[in-house]
């Protein structure tokens, strides 16, 4: 049982590990592009300043402004309203940014600015995709027995043989998964952001968990947004969540395709089920001939005593 | 994977974007033709009204413009010669982009049909890319494998260790992986697209790695899109529709190899962590084989030890027993063991032990021969066993 405890301390300094380079991440870049936030807002500014001053604006004119104010709004900056607006940069608005990077949903509704922004999000990106996947797999790993191999075997046992079984567990799961992650956050989403439908609200959901992220659906990004940095942490949780989730059915998928014999079919890598000698299945079950690597246990192996007792 | 199996689910996924492109196109033209009607009215009517412009109108002139160019729509340059952003080869990039999970996001669907059909086409266009990015991935490795094999061959001649080779077999084979599907390509890109050395190398791995900002993304010059030097539009579009597709080709084989070199190193840590639980297993089973052994021994001794001692006080009180018979001593004396007498019968024993000859010829004759040779044996002289005159007794002993 010692080894199952460590490897949940494992996990769990992992994750701590993990929360530390978001937060890392989110403190480089706010220093890094605020500042080229700022210049370009001023920039932006004094270029409407200089339009209305004008009497009579000329096309050529007219399409200056326009390319500046579009190339404004690629880069995040929104050229619409006078009053302040909430920066792109601040902390959990670069911990945002930070997460679509390395979760690679990437929204691209804040990119980077400056050349030493693109150069370390290259850096951060090679870092931290893989270090993501890793935290991800491990979480599943450690969600697989409870989730997916205790309920097949438990209706395994009801008694459905066991390609039925997994058929019904992986249908169970799709509903619990459908329910919990896309239809109670759309219903949210479009409650929180005034302008989103329901359907909206399913397509963003959709869109990031399949980490495609297109960001024409971004939330907190409206003007306005009350308790913005509590948004932006809370949907960060929701799609660690959800990746974690789509993982699972992802590996659920693999085990039905096993057990229905799809991947010998189409001669994929079985779904193994990695590290088996981990907490849930005794060493002692182990066949015989693995015994010199097993760690002696006490009443295993025979003695002087015992024998000279017998 | 075999190279058949690959082959055919390559042309599935080839014929599944193709379906996806044109019911994308066909979805999505039309609205996009009408928005780009709409601006160009508004920027009519601004031309008409443009003396003393005021502020809101600025402001609306600037939200729809704002929002056509998230349709993809371009005011600021001249719309006679502008290509649709939901032509063939746009819609099959878009559609790559979807399944590859890479979502630029420089096209979007703007219909509800079109981001109804983007969600059933990603939920059944995810499994099968990933089933083609598995047998990419597959053949690039066996294909990398066989190299590292031969290199290895050679290497080998040169007597180093196994774990070198492969370190340095598979450092050859990041580092030829790197040239060829990143910084080609990124070459490629700064001279096609006019982008900065470091803006290429940004929308390489921003790219291969799925994450797909949109910031940057290939093959949108042709469109007269948001660049500065306006001549470039010269650019023909038959070039353009070849670029696309193979753009998609190099993201394929790029993220395929991405893929390879992930899996290769989570092999290696799955290897590493099974050799070292192994061997930190075999070394702990060792270390407790010997203590348990080291343990055991040390037992058995003390247990024999104190057999032996206890089978030698038997064997002495006997002897000493007949002796005395013989010497008509009262075998009733008293039973106090003074040192001597113990180092006595201890010494019986152990010379017993020595002398493994003279304890076989002890038990047939116990008279003569014990008294001389076991007494003038201990080195004690026979003279203070006689003046002694009793015998310990072995019971005591116990």
């Amino acid at each position: 049982m010692r080894s199952a405890g460590r490897s949940w301390v494992l996990l769990a300094g992992f994750i701590v590990f993990y929360i530390i380079y978001l937060l890392f991440g989110a403190l480089v870049f706010s220093t890094i592009e605020r500042p080229e936030e700022e210049r370009l807002r001023h920039e932006l500014a004094s270029l409407k300043e200089d339009f209305l001053n004008r009497s009579c604006s000329s096309a050529a004119a007219l399409d200056v402004l326009l390319l500046r104010v579009l190339q404004a709004h690629r880069s995040g900056v929104s050229a619409l309203q006078n009053t302040s607006q909430p920066s792109n940069w601040d902390l959990t608005s670069s911990m945002f940014y930070a997460n679509t990077l390395v979760t690679t949903v990437g929204y691209g509704h804040s990119t980077p600015l400056s050349d030493l922004g693109k150069a370390f999000s290259i850096l951060y990106a090679l870092l931290g995709v893989p270090f993501t996947m890793l935290v991800l797999t491990a979480c599943v790993q450690k969600l697989l027995f409870p989730l997916v191999v205790g309920p097949v075997g438990l209706l395994h046992r009801c008694g459905l043989e066991p390609r039925a079984a997994c058929a019904l567990h992986l249908l169970l799961l799709l509903l619990l998964l459908v329910l919990c992650f896309f239809v109670a956050p759309a219903a949210l989403f479009s409650w929180l952001e005034g302008t989103w439908s329901f359907l909206d609200g399913i397509y963003f959901c959709f869109i990031s968990l399949c980490t495609i992220g297109l960001g024409d659906y971004v939330p907190a990004l409206q003007p306005g947004q009350k308790n913005k940095p509590l948004y932006q942490v809370s949907v960060m949780v929701y799609l660690f969540l959800g990746l974690m989730v789509m993982f699972l059915l992802l590996r659920a998928v693999h085990k039905m395709a096993d057990v229905h014999g799809l991947t010998r079919l189409l001669q994929l890598p079985r779904c193994e089920e990695a590290s088996p000698e981990d907490d849930h299945r005794p060493i002692i079950c182990e066949p015989r001939d693995k015994s010199p690597t097993q760690p002696l246990q006490s009443a295993s192996q025979t003695t002087y005593n015992t024998i000279n007792k017998g | 994977m075999r190279w058949k199996t690959v082959s055919a689910i390559f042309f599935l996924v080839v014929l599944y974007l193709i379906i996806g492109a044109t019911v994308f196109k066909a979805l999505e033209q039309p609205h996009e033709s009408s928005q780009k009607e709409a601006i160009l009215d508004e920027k009519v009517m601004f031309l008409l009204n443009h003396s003393c412009v005021n502020s809101t109108e600025l402001e609306n002139l600037v939200k729809r413009v704002v929002s056509a160019v998230r349709a993809g729509v371009n005011p600021s340059a001249n719309s006679k010669n502008q290509s649709s952003l939901w032509d063939l080869s746009s819609s099959f990039f878009f559609a790559g982009t979807v399944i590859t999970t890479i979502g630029f996001g420089n096209i979007s669907p703007h219909t509800e049909g079109g981001r109804i059909f983007c969600i059933i086409y990603a939920l059944l266009g995810i499994p099968l890319f990933g089933f083609l990015l598995a047998g990419v991935g597959d053949q690039l490795g066996t294909i990398f494998g066989k190299g590292i094999a031969k290199v290895e061959k050679m290497i080998v001649k040169w007597q180093v260790s196994q774990t070198k080779i492969r370190v340095i077999s598979t450092l050859i084979f990041i580092l030829f992986g790197c040239l060829l599907f990143v910084a080609l390509p990124a070459v490629i890109f700064k001279h096609i697209e006019g982008w900065s050395a470091l803006e290429s190398i940004y929308f390489v791995v921003i790219t291969l790695t799925t994450i797909g900002f949109g910031d940057f993304v290939a093959g949108e010059k042709g469109r007269g899109h948001i660049s500065s030097q306006s001549g470039n539009s010269n650019l023909n579009h038959i070039y353009l529709n070849y670029y696309k597709p193979v753009v998609w080709f190099w993201i394929l084989v790029g993220l395929a190899y991405f893929a390879a070199v992930l899996s290769m190193i989570g092999d290696w840590f799955r290897v590493i962590s099974k050799k070292t639980k192994e061997e930190v297993g075999e070394f702990r089973a060792h270390a407790a084989e010997w203590t348990a052994n080291v343990s055991a021994e040390f037992k058995e001794t003390r247990r024999r030890l104190s057999v032996d001692i206890y089978d030698k006080f038997q064997r002495a009180t006997s002897i000493k027993r007949k002796l005395s018979s013989e010497l008509g001593i009262n075998a009733t004396l008293s039973q106090e063991m003074t040192p001597g007498m113990r180092t006595l019968s201890v010494n019986l024993g152990d010379e017993r032990e020595c002398y493994p000859n003279l304890t076989m010829s002890l038990s047939p004759v116990p008279g003569a021969l014990t008294r001389n040779g076991s007494l003038y044996l201990n080195g004690l002289s026979p003279d203070y066993a006689a003046e002694r005159r009793d015998f310990p007794v072995g019971d005591s002993l116990k």
